[in-house]
């Protein structure tokens, strides 16, 4: 204990015998731990909000489709509504909202141009809870029950059609039997997205009046169900799977939108590959400064070996040195990444390259995410790789043949 | 509740005695229209125009009709388009072109797309009766032009017809030929008249054998639409409409 107790008043009084080179290796921790804090917070802001737009959007947590439903997505595939044991399923605790939609793709036009979209009949009091729409409708008013006769359309849409709230246009789709069905809506709503294609891609109508439109009875194309936590969506998809029954296809979210499944998964992978890579770039200015430490003062080490100090306690010695110095850099690091991340909770706008975000399905606004995991992950390695990095000056170091090393000019 | 039911009765009288019997002659003289220019069966040639600033082209066509729901029409010329058809029944239709010797449905993604590059969508071509039932029509006027009463008809699409227009205006002469038809987008602005330019006795009746559809927002740009010769009433066989037929004429 006394002896460590020494070692690090040694170690300590080193640090800052030659304070530049270690000013200079602080800076290079500080500005290494940081950017690997903050990059980290920016990448799990951007995925976040990418799954949590997507799964606002239209998927829900876990789904349930006709088997053929997700290959040839027309009205052809429907299902049944939600009965019996499902629907008892749907009422338990995990469940926190559902839904249920008629989704199939559609034709608006208005009177200057035509243009494809995907039509979802909704029960509006179910969706609210669900989905985004709701939320965002700028203009007019959401639906207000399954045979509302109104349209729901976004932004972009609008624009392009040059129509206009309360305004009829017209939706042409198919029915079972191939033929062509049409009906006039008047738009009653304009919601907007962050997400542009949305706002050109889909238009909200009553469930019962698309039903009837595409003449399905009370049949329908999807039940969306969301759970608690989309990153944890193993148990709510069990018990749907098990009282959903063999005749429909029922899905985790993250096997609907591989993409963003995936997406996810990458990320965290991508996540420990970055901090490491930063790290090694960081390791080399170590090692090298811990190097040259040595190197200066090799006749200082032989005459600390010559005094009986053992090899043992010159390695401790320099390994508790280049510890300090990283528990330094990571302090700082870490105050400086939080004090940056803190003031920008609110959103980054990047809107100057949002349009190719947007094409990746990111908004144009980043929320940096901060995660305590991360944190704590980026500074573990960080630790525990450097102190691996310093031990190989540390043991050149305790190796030195103590008389060599005095008479070393 | 009596009175209630007097009330309804009332209504029902005062709506009975007011509108109808005007709504009912506008709606009268908008089928005569319609059945003035294709009467029971219907077989006819005529040449389109599509005028563009930069270009003008023309097709020559022979077209059959049968009742309301049913109708054919084959390309002739020039060359390269001969052979192309188009076939309506009831409300499909199916198109064909020999070059890839298919016949395609015309999916209802397409049908607000303009009918072989013309300023007609598909839907006009297909739906062109769809006027009668799915408006109101209204009497606006009645003059006297060169000896004929014209009928001035607004026609208001219900609210849930597949219809994207405001509102039609119709101008019908007392022999039922359409001289014009306007289609007013929900904004009270004129987007594309259909107009008659001329007008010619054929098969046993006065029709438009000139007709013009023009765009109102951009200039120098339509379609022209005129007859060389039409026969009304005669026998058309049903295998005529038929998709068969389409891909492989005979006659």
């Amino acid at each position: 204990m006394n002896q460590f107790k020494m070692i690090l008043r040694l170690a300590w009084r080193n640090l800052w015998r030659n304070h530049r080179r270690t000013l200079i290796m602080i800076a290079a921790i500080v500005i290494g731990a940081w950017s690997m804090i903050f990059m980290t917070a920016l990448m799990r802001g951007m995925v976040d909000d990418m799954v949590a737009d997507g799964i606002s959007v239209l998927p829900g947590h876990v789904q349930i489709h006709h088997p053929d439903y997700r290959d040839d997505p027309t009205i052809a595939n429907v299902i049944a509504p939600p009965s019996g044991e499902l629907l008892e399923a749907l009422g338990g605790a995990e469940v926190v909202a559902w839904a249920t939609r008629v989704r199939v793709p559609a034709v608006i036009s208005s009177e200057r141009d035509t243009r494809g979209v995907t039509l979802v009949g909704i029960e509006p009091l179910r969706e609210r809870d669900i989905s985004f729409v709701a939320g965002d409708v700028v203009e007019g008013e959401f639906l207000t029950s399954p045979d509302d006769r109104g349209l729901v359309i976004g932004r972009k849409l609008v624009e392009k059609l040059e129509t206009g709230l309360g305004k009829r246009v017209v939706v042409m789709s198919q029915d079972q039997e191939n033929e062509i069905a049409d009906r006039g809506f008047r738009i009653v709503g304009i919601f907007e997205s962050k997400l542009a294609q949305y706002e050109e891609g889909f238009v909200f109508a009553g469930e019962t009046v698309v039903q009837k439109l595409l003449g399905v009875g009370d049949q329908i194309s999807e039940v969306a169900i969301l759970g608690s936590d989309y990153r944890n969506v193993e148990t709510l998809f069990r018990s749907i799977e098990a009282a959903a029954g063999d005749g429909v296809e029922t899905l985790p979210w993250n096997e609907i939108d591989s993409y963003l499944g995936s997406m996810l998964a990458v990320m965290d992978g991508f996540v420990i590959v970055f901090i490491v890579v930063v790290f090694l770039a960081l390791s080399f200015g170590l090692v090298n400064t811990l190097v040259m430490a040595v190197f200066e003062r090799v006749r200082e080490i032989g005459l600390m070996l010559a005094l009986g100090m053992t090899p043992r306690s010159i390695l401790g010695q320099i390994v508790t040195e280049s510890v300090l110095l990283l528990i330094i850099g990571l302090v700082i690091g870490n105050v400086a990444a939080i004090a940056t991340i803190e003031p920008l909770k609110d959103g980054i706008d990047v809107s100057i390259v949002g349009e190719g975000m947007e094409m990746m399905g990111a908004s144009s606004v980043l929320y940096p995410a901060l995660y305590l995991k991360d944190i704590v992950m980026a500074n573990l390695i960080v630790i525990i790789l450097g102190f691996f990095a310093s031990l190989s000056p540390a043991w050149r170091a305790s190796k030195y043949d103590p008389i060599r090393a005095i008479t070393k000019v | 509740m009596i009175r209630k039911t007097l009330c309804t009765a009332m209504m029902i009288g005062f709506l009975a005695a007011a509108l109808p019997t005007q709504a009912q002659d506008a709606r009268e003289i908008v089928q005569g229209a319609i059945d003035n220019w294709r009467g029971l069966s219907s077989y006819g040639e005529m040449t389109m125009t599509i005028h563009r600033p930069s270009w003008e082209r023309s097709m020559s066509m022979r077209g059959w009709t049968s009742g309301s729901k049913k109708s054919l029409i084959r390309v002739t010329a020039p060359k390269k388009d001969a052979g192309n058809g188009t076939l309506m029944v009831d409300n499909n239709m199916w198109s064909y072109a020999p070059k890839v010797n298919r016949v395609i449905k015309v999916p209802s993604s397409m049908m607000g797309q303009s009918w072989m590059g013309s300023d007609f969508s598909n839907k006009d071509v297909s739906r062109a009766d769809d006027i009668v039932d799915q408006y109101d029509h209204t009497l606006l006027a009645t003059d006297e032009i060169d000896g004929h009463t014209v009928w001035t008809i607004q026609s208001i699409p219900h609210e849930e017809a597949a219809v994207v227009w405001g509102k039609e205006v119709l101008e019908v002469r007392d022999d039922y030929v359409l001289l014009e038809q306007e289609f007013w987008d929900q904004d009270g602005v004129l987007v594309k008249t259909l107009k008659t330019l001329e007008i010619g006795k054929m098969g046993g009746r006065n029709i438009a054998i000139r007709q013009r559809m023009s765009k109102v927002e951009t200039d120098d740009e339509w379609t022209e639409l005129s007859v060389q010769s039409m026969e009304f009433d005669i026998e058309i066989s049903d295998n005529t409409f038929t998709r068969s037929n389409l891909q492989n004429p005979r006659d």
